[in-house]
């Protein structure tokens, strides 16, 4: 049979004649006679020819005609490819099981061990953590001018402080955005969103919102949150790399849709130590369920879009209006008809009259 | 026949280029390697490279021989893993501490970050050519890449900043320096490559750029224009979410920009494969690229649309009928003495770590 052979250490073509025999096959090349074994043979198919090399041969090549090598016993290959087929699916096993480990590692591992590792953390790290978010989100979330609801608000986390077992200082704070919440950042900082307080009915409603939150900062849940979205960012991101590859982004997308920011167990625990702090400064506890219930019922009705963020991040209202309904007691209200009063209008600017928009054109 | 006979019947060939690839045969392979890559997390995806640089190697041929890649999944995960421990790590914990522990030093620390990740782009570059090189065969002769990855880093990081503050028009030049580098280290076996840069020269870059960066610069313009002015009527104005519209809007506007922009780009990266083509020689041998603009967009769009529709599935097909593009266009004169050509040593035991984690796409 008619082949081309390279000897590895010169790129010249020499043209050869193999003979394939039970086990082996050999050609003459340069006056030497070369035995190449079939038995660890590897084949690669180049269409209408095949290009053969051996492990123990090194560069060496032998390039022939692909008809001709299965007329002379090329059956020999199919070993080889079988190996390869096996070897493949063992690769493929093993980095599946690989991948199972890293993703029980994000999804499974690294939520489990956020809550301890959200304990170890020092207070005066998540302190610096949330100042550094604070001035990132102010930029989104414009705080609403000082002014009497603002201090009614901030005398309020200052109750709840006292009550709560917590090294930080509770600093609540109306913002502007076009949304429904309110939320806990690393270090103590809440904020309570202008549309939220339009929402709430009583006092009562608001101040379970913001205990709840207040909560969420006594028990660590925020900087645990904090933990589980680092592990699963950094390892994620490291492990599926920075290419744009089919399955990449399906995996990267995976990692997204779990990063809901406290897991449901954390928000039933905010729940009941929310209402434990308001009754502790002998609130009323009973706000929660009638809030949870108006959100539960706009989820549905015309306003969804401004409420589906508060629902993306506290999931299941229902059901949680009706537990916290069951442990309410009733309380003092926690703002005074003048304080409640304040902070209804507090992110409202009051009307400006033509004079005074030409005396001060940027109005502040 | 003697070896006398046959040498002198092989001293001096020119070189011809050809392929058999059929990149409707890289559907298949394209499938496996994107369900693999879900199934393993992605992990696959070194073996799934590897795989398909097989066999876009061996479906393209020179003087009648295919080449041969010789690189393994193996190799490539190593590197991975090497750059991952000794660099992205290291680097992701100075960005975390620096932000967290000291927002008021953070731009202190994370400046001089993105200058040594600037620098590193370049190594990965040097060294993921030199993987390749490295692992391509012809007729049982690898080919290497000698030089320096440290000082061509060194240039890479140069020739950014510069781009920078000439706002993008070094880049040109910077493309034939940065190439000089890579040719003038390559090596078949012991044969030299040659990059001349005066002769590169004589292809021009900059009338084909300044189409690309004015029409660039007002399409953007324009673009953003067209998108406030539609967007303002589709905003949410009370819902936190944006509407399925709006995000299928503003996917339409990028797409749509992107297609303007491939095809603003398309005689300047053609133009840069002419120029680079003109620079090289083995020996004596030369090379011309005879690419168009028009084919070169016609290339670019059908791409875009197979990648992005796909969401990257039928990245694979899109590398082979590139590859296929590439080499018809491909000619060769003047003569080399090929079989003279003495084997190189091996090269580096893993690969192009740092490139894979940075992104870079090098087929």
């Amino acid at each position: 049979m008619q082949a081309r052979f390279h000897d590895g250490l010169t790129a010249r073509s020499l043209p050869v004649e193999v003979t394939v025999e039970a086990h082996r096959l050999s050609f003459d090349a340069d006056g030497e006679t070369h035995v190449w074994s079939l038995a660890d043979l590897q084949i690669e198919d180049l269409g209408d020819r095949l290009r053969l090399s051996h492990p123990k041969v090194g560069d060496g090549r032998l390039t022939l005609d692909a008809a001709a090598w299965r007329a002379s016993g090329g059956g020999a290959g199919l070993k080889a490819e079988r190996r390869h087929q096996k070897r493949e699916a063992r690769l493929v096993v093993g980095l599946a099981v690989a991948g199972l480990a890293i993703a029980a590692v994000v999804f499974i591992g690294m939520p489990a061990a956020s809550g301890p590792l959200a304990r170890a953390t020092p207070p005066n790290i998540e302190e610096r953590m949330g100042r550094n978010f604070e001035a990132q989100l102010s930029i989104a979330f414009r705080p609403c001018d000082p002014g009497a609801g603002q201090t009614a608000l901030a005398a309020f986390g200052q109750r709840l402080e006292a009550a709560a077992d917590t090294p930080f200082d509770i600093r609540v704070r109306a913002v502007q955005a076009p949304m429904v919440n309110a939320f806990a950042l690393p270090g103590g900082a809440v904020m309570v969103t202008d549309d939220l307080i339009a929402l709430a009915k009583t006092p009562d409603e608001l101040a379970a919102v913001i205990a709840h939150e207040a909560a969420h900062v006594e028990r660590r849940h925020v900087m645990q949150a904090v933990w589980r979205s680092l592990g699963l960012g950094l390892v994620l991101d490291a492990v599926v790399g920075g290419g744009s590859g089919a399955g990449q982004q399906a995996v990267l997308l995976a990692g997204s849709v779990a990063d809901l920011r406290f897991s449901r167990s954390a928000e039933s625990e905010a729940d009941v130590r929310g209402q434990q702090l308001l009754e502790a400064n002998g609130l009323s506890s009973q706000g929660m369920a009638p809030f949870f219930e108006r959100i539960a019922a706009k989820g549905e009705g015309a306003e969804a879009g401004a409420v589906r963020e508060l629902m993306s991040s506290h999931p299941d209202s229902l059901s949680r209006a009706r537990e916290s309904a069951a442990r309410a007691r009733p309380g003092a209200p926690a703002f005074t008809p003048a304080e409640w009063a304040a902070i209804r209008m507090v992110c409202q600017k009051p009307k400006r009259t033509l004079r005074q928009i030409l005396k001060n054109p940027l109005g502040d | 026949m003697s070896i006398s006979e046959d040498a002198a019947s092989t001293r001096g060939e020119r070189l011809v280029f050809g392929e058999n690839l059929a990149p409707g045969k890289f559907v298949g392979l394209s499938f496996k390697n994107g369900l693999l890559n879900i199934v393993t997390l992605t992990l696959y995806r070194f073996w799934a490279k590897t795989e398909v640089r097989r066999r876009i190697w061996s479906g393209v041929s020179l003087n009648g021989e295919a080449f041969e890649y010789t690189g393994r999944g193996k190799e490539l995960f190593l590197g991975f893993l090497l750059a991952l421990v000794l660099v992205v790590l290291p680097l992701l914990i100075v960005v975390f501490t620096a932000q967290f522990l000291a927002p008021q030093l953070a731009f202190l620390i994370i400046l001089p970050v993105y200058l040594v990740l600037f620098y590193l782009m370049g190594f990965g570059r040097f060294t993921a050519f030199r993987y390749l090189a490295s692992r391509t065969h012809w007729r049982g002769v690898r080919f290497a890449l000698t030089g320096s990855p440290w000082r061509y880093a060194w240039s890479y990081i140069g020739y950014m900043l510069l781009n920078v503050i000439t706002l993008g028009w070094f880049a040109p030049a910077a493309q034939r320096r940065l190439a000089a580098p890579l040719w003038n280290g390559l090596r078949f076996g012991d044969r030299e490559f040659k990059f001349d840069i005066d002769r590169a020269r004589k292809v021009g870059l900059y009338g084909p750029f300044t189409v690309f960066w004015l029409g660039g610069v007002v399409s953007y313009f324009v673009f953003m224009g067209v998108a406030i002015a539609l967007a303002g009527d589709m905003m949410p104005k009370t819902a936190s979410e944006p509407s399925l519209a709006f995000i299928a809007f503003v996917y339409a506007a990028i797409l749509a920009w992107a297609v303007v922009l491939s095809v603003l780009s398309a005689p300047y990266q053609a133009a840069i494969l002419r120029t680079l083509a003109a620079g090289i020689t083995l020996e004596d041998a030369r090379f011309s690229f005879k690419v168009g603009w028009l084919e070169m967009a016609g290339l670019v769009l059908t791409n875009l649309a197979l990648v992005t529709f796909t969401l990257g599935f039928l990245t694979p097909v899109m590398e082979a009928r590139t590859a296929k593009f590439l080499i018809r266009r491909l000619r060769s004169e003047g003569e080399v003495d090929l079989a003279a050509a003495r084997q190189a040593e091996r090269g580096p035991r893993m690969g192009e770590g740092l490139a894979d984690a940075f992104g870079m796409a090098t087929v």
